[in-house]
């Protein structure tokens, strides 16, 4: 029977997964807001895994940097040029 | 197709790099006095019983980043300091304020009023992470990257000429970061100005008594603890992080249509 503490841990390495999947997505997205989209995702769950590892200073600076004022700047950046990658 | 195989292969190295982590885990530790030294940060964060070491802050992690390693903070709050000093060098000599009459700017009046109450939250949440930086985890950069989210909500929702109207200039910010980096360059040496004329020695950056010097700043103000230099570090670090985002953000989304029309007209 697993412990407490192993089930949050598999949750946490589940989630890491995750964020794997997400930035292999944000990289070969050529749709660069949807790249952006996928980059937040991951930003996500990073902050959600610093909880787990008991860091909530970390979490508390990067839930406002990571999810809030970086992708809202790339967003303001994309905006000034073109929506979409090109060859 | 060729996405899913890609991303397999990608997992299948992930996991398989994680597995032999974990076994090279097991024969590369730390060494013993490493181990030690964690155990005494974590021992003398809070001790009222050991006067002449503790910092008196329940919180370690502020203890470490503010007092046992404050130097290193110091240069931080530098740098970050002078990589916006590098991004106002960019856009200098380029504030304009022509505001287009034709148009209402910003989004709809459902999103502006949600705006208006969460930015007053977001501000509050801010301040109760800076302030109680010393009690429970957060501190001045956590705080100060919190509030800087609600300018940037109302550039985005609101338009940049509404900050621009409401007083929140650059020049304001950037009054506003001068004086949170002077005010954590006077309480990295405050306890030395206040030991000087008495005669007792003392160091830049301490914060309570040490062993050759009985002096410090007072741990409780009228019973309330505020870990002596800690809090003014987190409320000065508040203003300075949350006035240096501001600046960027004011400068990022400066309209272009203005200095469009200005080479226009040069061309001509």
């Amino acid at each position: 029977m697993l412990t407490y503490e192993e089930i949050m841990l598999l949750i946490t390495a589940l989630a890491s997964v995750f964020s794997v999947i997400a930035v292999y997505y944000a990289i070969i997205e050529k749709n660069l807001v949807r790249a952006v989209v996928f980059s937040a995702i991951q930003s996500t769950i990073y902050a959600f895994i610093y909880y787990m590892f008991m860091a909530p200073d970390i979490v508390l600076v990067y839930i406002p940097v990571a999810v809030g004022l970086y992708p809202a700047v790339i967003l303001i950046l994309i905006s000034k040029t073109e929506k979409v990658e090109k060859q | 197709m060729r996405h899913i195989l890609g991303l397999i292969i990608v997992l299948l190295f992930i996991i398989g790099f994680s597995l032999v982590l974990i076994v090279a885990g097991n024969y590369i530790l730390p060494s013993h006095e490493i181990g030690m030294l964690a155990k005494y940060y974590l021992y003398l964060a809070y001790n009222p019983w050991q006067r002449n070491f503790t910092v008196m802050s329940p919180e370690a992690v502020t203890s470490i980043v503010w007092d046992f390693r404050g130097l290193d903070t110091v240069f931080e709050t530098a740098v970050f300091y002078l990589a916006i000093i590098g991004s106002i060098a960019l856009g200098r000599g380029i504030v304009k304020y022509i505001k287009p009459e034709e148009e209402e700017l910003g989004l709809s009046l459902i999103v502006k009023t949600v705006t208006r109450i969460s930015a007053v939250m977001i501000i509050a949440v801010a301040a109760s992470i800076a302030l109680h930086g010393h009690l429970t985890p957060g501190g001045g950069f956590q705080g100060g990257a919190t509030a800087a989210v609600a300018p940037l909500l109302i550039i985005v929702i609101f338009s940049h000429y509404y900050l621009l109207e409401k007083g929140v200039t650059k020049d304001l910010m950037l009054f506003l970061r001068s004086l949170g980096l002077t005010g954590i360059a006077i309480v990295a040496i405050i306890v030395y100005l206040i030991a000087l004329p008495q005669g007792i020695h003392a160091y830049v950056l301490q914060n309570q008594p040490k062993p050759d010097s009985s002096i410090g700043l007072p741990a409780y103000i009228n019973g309330q603890l505020i870990s002596g230099t800690l809090w003014f570090f987190n409320l000065f670090e508040f203003f300075a992080v949350m006035a240096g985002f501001t600046i960027v953000f004011l400068l990022i989304t400066i309209p272009e249509r203005a200095f469009r029309k200005e080479e226009e007209g040069e061309k001509q």
